[in-house]
């Protein structure tokens, strides 16, 4: 006790004995005496400077807010007098593949028809056309075949701000990939991620319904879901499974990430269960994007990641290498215990590194080369070199009359 | 010792002095600013954004546009462009198809739709 009020007074401390009682006390009383007084005033001092604070951003808040609904309300009124007219668009890809040294020639046209209905309906379909060619040996000149597919060709009903009701021919929605990716004026590389077939079959697509849709659980938090019911067909282009599944993914727009989980089960042959994860970011600081998929079945398991880069914050020749974009990726299969026909037979790596060239949105020049690793002689070098375009068209008058 | 003691005591008190008046001024100040909030808050709303419109010439309405503006890229980024470039324009009845569509692929939510919508017309 006397140590400590001698270390706390400081020069001011007498030595002990010889001191009054009076004044030790008092050497005692006063810097408690200090605290009490100044501890509230110091306590107030900071709760009023943050009460104060708060108030204000309260305030700025509450008046931005009130800003931003305003200008929305106005952007909601100016876009409910604008009517939709229908639109036909087509995807457009001439590839051109050396895979192992043998060229393969692949033109692709993918229509996309746009009908809507209302204020809630809409009719939509995309259909794919695509030929692989390549040499015959002992023949002249490439041969190959049309392959036809119906993408999908679904009615949607809008039902409200969260959901959709689609009914006909549909994406299946495991992973991102095969619904937000798969265009070929989307897709950074022009090859297909080996565990596509994963969930999604050949066809990639579902025969049944599906509900679908978004909300915010947060300010800052959006979710994002796609539940599905699909039936047997077996009537080539339209061939689906019978199967149900969902997919649900976390969205913040704060970091502009996105995670998601798949699920799908089959009600036919093995009733089989499959899962996948995603993954997808996006900066807003500079223009790279990294996704990522995994999947599981029992015909196999595997993942790709994927990371592209648009080179318009290059430090030299910006206005030519604005239109550049570099892309990378890796991915690796393992087989599982019932192989399918349409995923590959052996385990599979495979990296890739790709480079675009945009001269407008809809329309540039791709290339990549990768490199493939799997046994029984399936190491081999993937060259690709094409162009895709995205064509966009009005059936009626676009503009406002 | 009882100099050094009233010199202590003494600094106690200056420094008391300085501190207390400061956080009482502080506190009236606040709580002069919170009055005057206070104030603001009952006010009618439609006296308010007269005020407001009168004190907000053209250049005000033209930041709010920009403010619009802002927001439809940053939802345009948020939804459509964590797929694809951003399109080049396209004519306002044929990109409300377009956002349509990708309402139900994407799974934009209506607000959303409409702000990306005035702003790809705009």
């Amino acid at each position: 006790m006397l140590e400590l009020s001698s270390i706390s007074l400081g020069p001011l401390a007498p030595a002990g004995r010889h001191t009054p009682r009076a004044v030790r006390a008092l050497r005692l009383l006063i810097p408690a005496l200090i605290t009490f007084l100044l501890a509230p005033n110091l306590l107030a001092q900071s709760q009023t400077e943050m009460q104060a604070q708060s108030e204000t951003q309260a305030q700025s808040d509450t008046q931005a807010q009130s800003d931003t609904e305003a200008q929305i309300d106005a952007a909601l009124a100016d876009s409910q007098s604008i009517s939709p007219v229908p639109v036909f668009s087509a995807g457009l890809a001439y590839n051109t593949f050396f895979q192992g040294g043998t060229p393969n020639l692949h033109p692709l046209v993918s229509p996309v028809v746009l009908i809507p209905l209302g204020q809630n309906w809409l009719i939509e379909s995309r259909d794919t056309f695509e030929i692989n060619m390549a040499p015959v040996p002992g023949e002249n000149g490439y041969k190959g075949y049309l392959q036809k597919e119906v993408d999908y060709l679904q009615l949607d009903y809008i039902v409200n701000s969260h959901m959709t009701v689609t009914v006909g021919r549909f994406l299946t929605p495991f992973g991102i990939f095969n619904e937000r990716l798969y265009p070929v004026w989307i897709r950074n590389l022009q090859t297909d991620p080996l565990i596509l077939p994963i969930s999604t079959g050949p066809s990639g697509a579902g025969t049944g319904a599906m509900v679908r849709g978004g909300f915010n659980i947060a300010p800052k938090v959006e979710v994002n879901y796609a539940t599905y019911f699909s039936t047997l067909s077996t009537d080539t282009p339209l061939d689906s499974e019978r199967e149900l599944g969902a997919r649900a993914g976390i969205y913040l727009p704060g970091p502009r990430l996105e995670v998601g989980g798949s699920y799908q089960h089959l009600l036919q042959d093995d009733h089989s269960n499959a899962f996948g994860f995603h993954f997808a970011w996006q900066p807003s600081a500079i223009p790279f994007d990294l996704r990522a998929e995994y999947a599981r079945s029992d015909n196999g398991s595997g993942y790709w990641v994927e990371s592209a880069y648009r080179l318009s914050q290059a430090p030299v020749w910006r206005h030519e290498l604005r239109h550049v974009q570099v892309v990378g990726r890796m991915q690796q299969f393992y087989v599982g215990k019932v192989p399918n026909g349409v995923l590959p037979t052996v385990n599979t790596n495979m990296f890739e590194f790709g480079v675009n060239y945009y001269f407008r949105d809809d329309f540039r020049l791709v290339s990549s080369y990768g490199r493939q690793f799997a046994p029984q002689g399936g190491n081999m070098n993937v060259w690709n070199v094409g162009v895709t375009y995205r064509l966009a068209l009005p059936v009626g008058h676009g503009d406002i009359q | 010792m009882k100099t050094r003691l009233l010199a202590f005591a003494a600094f106690i008190l200056a420094a008391g002095v300085l501190v207390v008046p400061g956080t009482i001024r502080a506190q009236q100040g606040t709580g002069q600013e919170t009055k005057v909030a206070s104030n603001n808050d009952p006010a009618p709303a439609g006296a308010t954004t007269s005020r407001a419109a009168a004190a907000q010439p053209a250049p005000a309405k033209q930041e709010d546009e920009d403010a619009l503006r802002l927001e439809g890229q940053k939802r345009f980024h948020d939804n459509c462009g964590r797929c694809h470039q951003a399109p080049h324009k396209l004519p306002p009845r044929m990109m409300a198809t377009a956002i349509r569509h990708m309402r139900v692929r994407a799974t934009i939510t209506d607000e959303d739709m409409r702000v990306i919508l005035h702003y790809m017309t705009q």
